[in-house]
């Protein structure tokens, strides 16, 4: 090829890209576009179904409103969903879809700690200011990424309040039971409990893991009672924990105390349980019973489960308040900024101090949240209380899960 | 504590050898890999809730509802959509199964939500102790139930016209036909009865499970497993391919951790396949 028709051909190629390099003037957009790709099917639709009514009915509040304000003009808000089928190879490539050819302005991360962590290699990679609402491991924000943000608090900050609670009120336990998911979630919680468990002095007797869709865990439960522990801790999802409490009783197997993470902050786990939910103590990012004056269009943790009754007709859990959480910092970081020019936006997301239902929220120099304290809470007559921090708490811990009398 | 793990194994083994009779019944006699037994499993238990919660009826009658009920359904499937490609290769009957799964499981996710439930009974059968050993009644019953369906369905393949046909047909489809045997209505009975067997297992299933769309998957898995080292098509090899797996994921929960279980029961699967293919009471050669 000599030097013209190089130039020709560099011309056209040229001539030929312009149109992607300038895309169309962003004031003469009408809508904001956020992109949420989310396990709409699969096994972890459940999961997928509550951030979904969380940005819904965050979307709804906004755009009654009016919209968000940017620069001045109103605009209204509008959420794209992708289903990525609960396979995170593929939520990967469904973020990517939603910015390249979604020509989403925003992006919500997938379920999880560990799709996040894959897809925030894609936010980065376009500049695209992206917020994480249901994933909490330090694995995903160390990254040195510049444009995912997190409202979950790192997973020792449920163990640390819990242990330290159980440690105030019932200084005889002495020897803990741990029963992990083998899973990225559940199994990091787990070993962040063993830490807390050793530094507060407590003798870890037995730490086992359990396979994905185990359907039978008394051999594991005939173990936790031949280590005659004083506090058994299991992590898992609700059909895990549904199964596991049952057997315990099966198996007549009970301890001073109980604890699981994450299910018992679902409403489905105590109609699940039934009776069996007594007295187990959970913890978790945010409980309808948070006392916050929020600066954002929600307010208050009870203005924000009277408008989730008002639409779904059931009462909001963490995962659905975080969601609708990030959708209300998108919103105040782009009327601060004034603008949705991507990089102001990030940076307004970057130096957010302000209060939520949600709770404080600030976020870290890793993007992760750093300013919440998240609530321990116990089932106590088939409701959560929450038992600490002592600012917001509504009962005291009980002692006693399933023991005989 | 040997002990316990022991009658845990053994309770464990009779609920999945209830998971996969039909499986294998269905598997065994129209060589069609039924994949929708999961999903049926899961159907039963949500007629076995609602039933419960909404109108007070014990599982135990449901049971004998559930039986007719999915019977039926059985039998308009394989009648009116099966019995079409019973001829084609054993991947499109895979294939269609399948297909339907995806419908039928969908429609469960629509109309129960993918939540997950429980049977909770009123109040609790409780549990029995013999010394150190702990059983659960709940379990305890669903194991008698189980073994007596699966020994119901034996007599009614040996004793009932019915059941000698589907051995015909099974052993010899063109020479059953010639004396005289309907084919595709027996078929249809077949198909019907592991239907029933499904519905069943998942009525008994709710008292011990959660109940949720999801679940259908970790069933058919089990279903397999237990088929496989059984031997296809035998009831009494449902059984003991059941009893093996039960015990050795109990024990090997016990020797190497909860963790490796699920694993060794699939090791053991591809042992078998490998070395005895036709399963501890499944006859060689036959497809």
């Amino acid at each position: 090829m000599n030097a013209r028709s190089f130039c020709r051909a560099f011309f056209c190629a040229a001539v030929a890209a312009a149109p992607f390099a300038f895309p169309p003037n962003a004031a003469a957009q009408e809508t904001i576009r956020f992109g949420a790709p989310l396990p709409l099917t699969g096994a972890l639709a459940p999961e997928a179904l509550k951030q979904q009514q969380g940005y819904d009915l965050w979307a709804e509040q906004v755009n009654k409103a009016g919209g968000i304000t940017v620069g001045g003009k109103k605009m209204k808000v509008e959420i794209v969903y992708t289903d990525y089928q609960s396979n995170t190879p593929r939520a990967v490539q469904a973020a990517e879809q939603l910015i390249t050819q979604g020509k989403v302005d925003f992006l919500f991360s997938p379920f999880g700690s560990g799709a996040a962590k894959a897809a925030s290699t894609v936010s980065e990679k376009y500049r695209m200011p992206t917020i994480a609402s249901t994933a909490s491991s330090a694995q995903v924000y160390d990254q040195g990424y510049k444009y995912l943000f997190g409202t979950f608090t790192p997973n020792d900050t449920l163990t640390t309040p819990l242990t330290q609670i159980v440690a105030q009120t019932a200084p005889n336990v002495k020897r803990v039971a741990i029963i992990a998911r083998n899973d990225l979630f559940p199994l990091a919680i787990a070993q962040e409990m063993e830490k807390s468990a050793k530094n507060r002095g407590l003798e870890v007797a037995m730490f086992e893991k359990y396979a994905i869709n185990t359907m039978d865990h008394s051999s594991a439960l005939a173990q936790v009672k031949a280590a005659n522990a004083d506090w058994i801790f299991v992590t898992g999802y609700i059909n895990d924990l549904v199964l596991i409490r049952k057997q315990m009783s099966d198996q007549r197997i009970g301890a001073p105390v109980v604890t699981m993470i994450a299910g018992p902050a679902y409403q489905e786990f105590i109609d699940a349980a039934g009776a069996g939910a007594e007295n187990i103590s959970s913890a978790a990012w945010w409980h309808p019973a948070v006392r916050y004056q929020g600066k954002d269009l929600f307010g208050t943790a009870d203005n924000f489960v009277k408008l989730f009754r008002a639409k779904y007709n059931s009462t909001p859990d963490y995962a659905q308040a975080s969601s609708a959480v990030s959708g209300a910092l998108f919103q105040m970081a782009i009327e601060k900024a004034g603008s949705l020019d991507r990089e102001k936006v990030r940076d307004a997301l970057a130096g957010m101090n302000v209060v939520t239902f949600w709770g404080p929220v600030h976020f870290g120099p890793n993007g992760q949240i750093d300013s919440l304290e998240p609530p321990v809470f116990q089932i106590q007559g088939r409701k959560a209380v929450v038992v600490h921090p002592p600012e917001i708490k509504q009962g005291e811990l009980q002692l006693g899960v399933g023991m005989q009398k | 504590m040997f002990l316990q793990i022991l009658v845990n194994g053994v309770v464990l083994g009779c609920l999945y050898a209830c998971i996969a009779a039909g499986f294998s019944l269905v598997w065994g006699v129209l060589n069609v890999i039924n994949l929708m037994h999961g999903s049926f499993i899961v159907l039963g238990s949500y007629l076995a809730w609602g039933a419960y919660h909404s109108m007070g009826v014990s599982p135990w009658v449901t049971i004998a509802i559930a039986a007719p009920l999915f019977y039926l359904m059985g039998y308009l499937v394989q009648r009116g959509v099966l019995n079409r490609v019973m001829a084609a290769p054993v991947l499109v009957t895979l294939t269609l199964t399948f297909g339907m799964d995806l419908i039928l499981n969908n429609a469960m996710i629509l109309a129960f939500k993918a939540d997950y439930r429980k049977l909770i009974l009123d109040p609790p059968l409780g549990t029995v102790a013999w010394g150190s050993v702990v059983v659960p009644v709940d379990r305890l019953v669903a194991t008698v139930f189980a073994l007596v369906l699966t020994g119901a369905l034996y007599v009614l393949l040996r004793r009932t016209r019915m059941g000698r046909a589907i051995i015909a047909v099974r052993l010899d489809r063109d020479a059953a036909r010639l004396m005289g045997v309907d084919v595709p209505v027996t078929y249809a009975a077949a198909f019907g009865l592991g239907a029933a067997m499904a519905g069943c297992a998942g009525v008994l299933l709710a008292l011990i499970f959660p109940i949720s769309p999801l679940s259908s998957i970790p069933y058919l898995g089990k279903a397999f497993v237990v088929c496989v080292l059984g031997g296809l098509g035998s009831v009494p090899g449902a059984v003991l391919g059941g009893l093996v797996l039960g015990l050795v994921e109990s024990f090997g929960a016990m020797a190497i951790g909860p963790e490796h279980a699920v694993t060794l029961s699939f090791a053991l699967l591809i042992g078998f396949l490998v070395f005895r293919p036709q399963g501890l009471l499944g006859k060689r050669g036959f497809e």
